[in-house]
């Protein structure tokens, strides 16, 4: 009686192993039932994002790699699970916009080197030899490459990912011109508060808002774009370092007197209520539902975003436009600049990664490359062919609208696919979707203030990378630098006192070696600049 | 905590019948541990969990000391003695940090040890058990809202000029407050908000201390012609005091460890010169700047002090009230 029940027990133990490592009695872990290589890819997406398997055109990698591919999708927590992932030391066969530059400088042992691997990826080695950038931004110092960039070389793109907006009724019903200098703009923020331009008779119109500032450094969509009205040219995404190049010149804006200037317009306005008091302490969800007012009765006059229909929704977009940067003061000899992002958009790094132990490396190549196909790639950034993408000739497409007309275009864009997060080359015609083309049109008014900007003496180029050793001064240096900035930003906004307390402050930013990180990035830039 | 009071209330003097081993010579360690092998039995699970998860971990303390080289693991990093500790207190951060630390901690601590002890001494006062019963569980429901949930509520009662608190204020003439930017009022919420929503979950343990009480004390008091205020001086303060005093030395351990979440969850710009806090500055170091060697030496530097900080509560509890840890 006791051996006959203790026998399944045995065997269902011993069977245990066998369904963790999820394959079958006597087979090999890297092949599946068929004797198929198997790819383990781990890829973040977008919690949009529908899952992969409901896609049509990821079966084409598997078709491209003769393998099967098991799909492991994160859309969230990404960073934390990341930290564990790459401290084990167990990184997946293949990683889809995963691991970035900064993880590849500390852990890039753990990742194939791809620069010895190009002639068996030919769409790849295409893309590096016409695109010559794109080879540029995935390189590390030493001529490694550890991940591969999207190269998004003939999709057209804005200059910038923000642009500045206003709502032009406004403007009409109280016989406004759109602001040109600081100055006017005040007078046109303060016409809004006290005028009632939403006519519903309550005082409740918002004359500026801003994208929270979170704890680590003014970023995308705060009033740091103004800095440019002074001529300061920043560029993608060192600034919220507070790091730009002017004139060839690494600087730091956090120490800089145009700064100190922007702050002081910033008290102004704020002291006089026309900054939204809850801009420093509501969250990006009420920053976002805020502009989008009630109903067609819009909130707020003067604001920063992406784009008009994502910033405001679908009912007040056609009350707002968006407007040139301004200048600080009227009829200034510096030249007013907008901070330029086109390469950054352009050049995704990070993208694609293949583990330094991958057991069936040929597959994890052959499925890599695939990616870079001309007609995955299109579907792989957009969706399906059919649905989302229709192709018009030998690498010429069209982006579909959205099939399901409830859907607004750009939820639609990260239901259908990885978009942004996608690995791809995107080259031939490619006929951009009606939203997409709405942001280049937003980007038009912005045409001078881009031309003020040098493209290699005002620009941080994206493709410099930095050693370890470097990056982690650097990191240290900033949790200090940004630390004591961004208080000090919120306090001198709110309660004024920059003029008395700026000497201190750059003493305390001193202190904290913000020399040594402009050393450092201007080491990297002289290097870069010789090359040029 | 209840592990806390079943073993203090033997040592209390007046209550409880003295224990019988007492009158025996003192047994040896061997013989003690024969005669109540199921107790220590009972205490291996818990002598296992500490540790594999307390003393297990404390390993990777060296790497406070060592520069971490991935490549290298947890142990094989370069030695650098107090490169990192130096690092610290060089910082020009140290000393602000240090400070809002301290005074959240100490604020929460006090405020956080008074509060029970009178909400109990009160509840204690009342007479219906169905009043008394339902003030209770009021008081200590908020203690099972997630941290998360608190730190939403604080933000939405006091968002400039429409949340309720805020409003509330204005009709007592206080317009435009804005006390989730103030880094005045930073502590303030802290506390407060800590304080009322553990205070009724962490009076829980002086109600049972109270209800040890001897009846016949009160009558005897009452018959001297004790008031209320009296008996409570008299008969309940000295009743709970040994609790309360074991709590508040276990709490010094703590001093420095003001919780990270919620501190992080209430940060926004413009209180962040009153709510960088050690663990907060630890987390951004460590996990967002993959600063582990820099990281682990703030934080080891916080045990210690919080170590230091147990061991002299508890010399001074002994000393004075005879009661201790250890």
């Amino acid at each position: 009686m006791g051996t006959r029940h203790t026998t399944p027990i045995i065997a269902a133990i011993c069977a245990l192993p066998l369904v963790l490592s999820g394959c079958g009695a006597g087979q090999d872990a890297n092949t599946d039932a068929n004797g198929k290589p198997i790819l383990n890819v781990t890829v973040t997406k977008h919690s949009l994002t529908k899952p992969l398997k409901d896609m049509n055109w990821p079966k084409a990698l598997e078709k491209a790699c003769d393998c099967t591919v098991k799909w492991s999708e994160v859309s969230s927590d990404w960073d934390t699970k990341k930290q564990a992932i790459l401290a084990s030391k167990k990184v997946p066969d293949v990683a889809i916009s995963a691991f970035g530059d900064n993880d590849m400088a500390t852990y890039g042992s753990l990742f194939l080197d791809l620069s010895q691997e190009l002639d068996s990826m030919p769409n790849v080695k295409a893309m590096f030899q016409t695109d010559p950038k794109a080879k540029a931004v995935a390189e590390t110092t030493d001529g490694k490459i550890y991940s591969l960039p999207a190269d998004l070389q003939d999709l057209p793109q804005p200059k910038s990912n923000r642009r500045m907006y206003v709502n032009k009724q406004w403007l009409d019903k109280l016989g406004l011109k759109v602001p040109t200098t600081w100055d006017e703009l005040y007078d046109v923020l303060e016409a809004f508060k006290t005028q009632d331009p939403n006519g519903n008779g309550k005082a409740d119109e918002i004359p500026m808002d801003f994208a929270p500032i979170g704890t680590s450094g003014l970023g995308d969509g705060t009033p740091v774009h103004l800095l440019g009205s002074t001529g300061l040219p920043l560029t993608g995404t060192v600034y919220t370092q507070g790091i730009f190049v002017e004139d060839g010149k690494v600087k730091n804006y956090y120490e800089d007197t145009r700064y100190k200037q922007l702050i002081e317009f910033l008290n102004r306005l704020w002291k006089a209520g026309l900054i939204s008091d809850k801009a420093f302490t509501q969250d990006y969800s009420q920053f976002q539902s805020v502009a989008r007012g009630n109903g067609d009765e819009a909130t707020v006059g003067f604001t920063w975003g992406s784009t008009i229909e994502d910033r405001f929704g679908a009912q007040l977009k056609s009350q707002y436009v968006s407007i040139d940067q301004l200048e600080a003061e009227a009829g200034q000899s510096a030249k007013k600049v907008w901070y330029l992002k086109e390469d950054a958009q352009r050049y995704l790094p990070g993208k694609l990664s293949i583990s330094a132990k991958v057991a069936n490396k040929e597959a994890a190549l052959k499925f890599a490359d695939a990616f870079y196909d001309p007609d995955v790639s299109i579907q792989a950034r957009f969706g399906d062919m059919g649905t989302d993408v229709e192709k018009i000739g030998d690498k010429q497409y069209k982006v579909l609208p959205p099939s399901d007309s409830s859907k607004d275009s750009s939820t639609w864009a990260w239901t259908e696919s990885l978009k942004e997060n996608a690995p791809c080359w995107l080259q031939g015609k490619i006929e951009p979707s009606e939203e997409y083309k709405l942001r280049l049109e937003e980007d038009a008014p912005l045409a001078d203030s881009y031309a003020n900007q040098d493209p290699i003496k005002d620009q941080w180029p994206l493709e410099i990378k930095m050693n370890t050793a470097d990056l982690n001064s650097i990191s240290l240096n900033n949790s200090t630098i940004l630390n004591t900035a961004v208080s000090n930003f919120g306090k001198w906004v709110t309660k004024g006192g920059v003029d008395a307390e700026w000497d201190s402050y750059v003493q305390t930013l001193k202190q904290a070696n913000i020399e040594q990180n402009t050393e450092i990035y201007q080491k990297y830039y002289d290097a870069w600049l010789a090359k040029q | 905590m209840t592990l806390t009071t079943s073993s203090i209330t033997p040592n209390e003097p007046n209550t409880g019948p003295a224990p019988t081993a007492a009158s025996s010579p003192k047994p040896t360690w061997l013989q003690s541990a024969k005669r109540y092998w199921q107790l220590w039995a009972m205490l291996l699970p818990a002598v296992i969990f500490v540790a594999i998860f307390s003393y297990g971990p404390m390993y990777g303390i060296q790497l406070a000391f060592r520069r971490f080289d991935i490549t290298k693991g947890l142990t094989g990093g370069d030695w650098v003695g107090f490169a990192y500790f130096r690092q610290f207190f060089s910082n020009p951060q140290f000393w602000p940090i240090m400070r809002n630390t301290v005074v959240i901690s100490l604020w929460t601590l006090v405020m956080g040890f008074i509060a029970p002890i009178l909400l109990a001494l009160l509840i204690n006062q009342i007479h219906s058990r169905r009043v008394k019963g339902f003030v209770q569980t009021v008081t200590y429901m908020p203690h099972f809202i997630s941290v998360v949930v608190i730190v939403s509520m604080i933000n939405l009662f006091l968002t400039p000029s429409t949340g309720i608190l805020t409003r509330a204020l204005a009709v007592f003439g206080l317009h435009d407050v804005n006390l989730l930017g103030s880094t005045g009022a930073f502590p303030m919420l802290y506390w407060m908000s800590e304080v009322w929503q553990h205070v009724g979950w962490n009076s829980i343990i002086y109600l049972a201390a109270l209800s040890s009480v001897d009846l016949a004390l009160y009558e005897a008091a009452k018959i001297d012609g004790a008031g209320r205020l009296q008996l409570i001086r008299y008969v309940d303060l000295p009743t709970i005091l040994p609790t309360a005093g074991i709590l508040l030395i276990l709490n010094m351990g703590h001093v420095l460890g003001v919780g990270f979440e919620k501190v992080y969850l209430m940060q926004n710009p413009l209180n962040l010169p009153a709510s960088e806090v050690i663990s907060t500055y630890t987390y951004k170091m460590g996990i967002l700047q993959n600063q582990f060697s820099y990281s682990t030496a703030i934080g080891l530097f916080n045990m210690a002090i919080n170590f230091v900080m147990l061991v002299v509560a508890n010399q001074i509890s002994k000393k004075v009230s005879d009661t201790s840890v250890f």
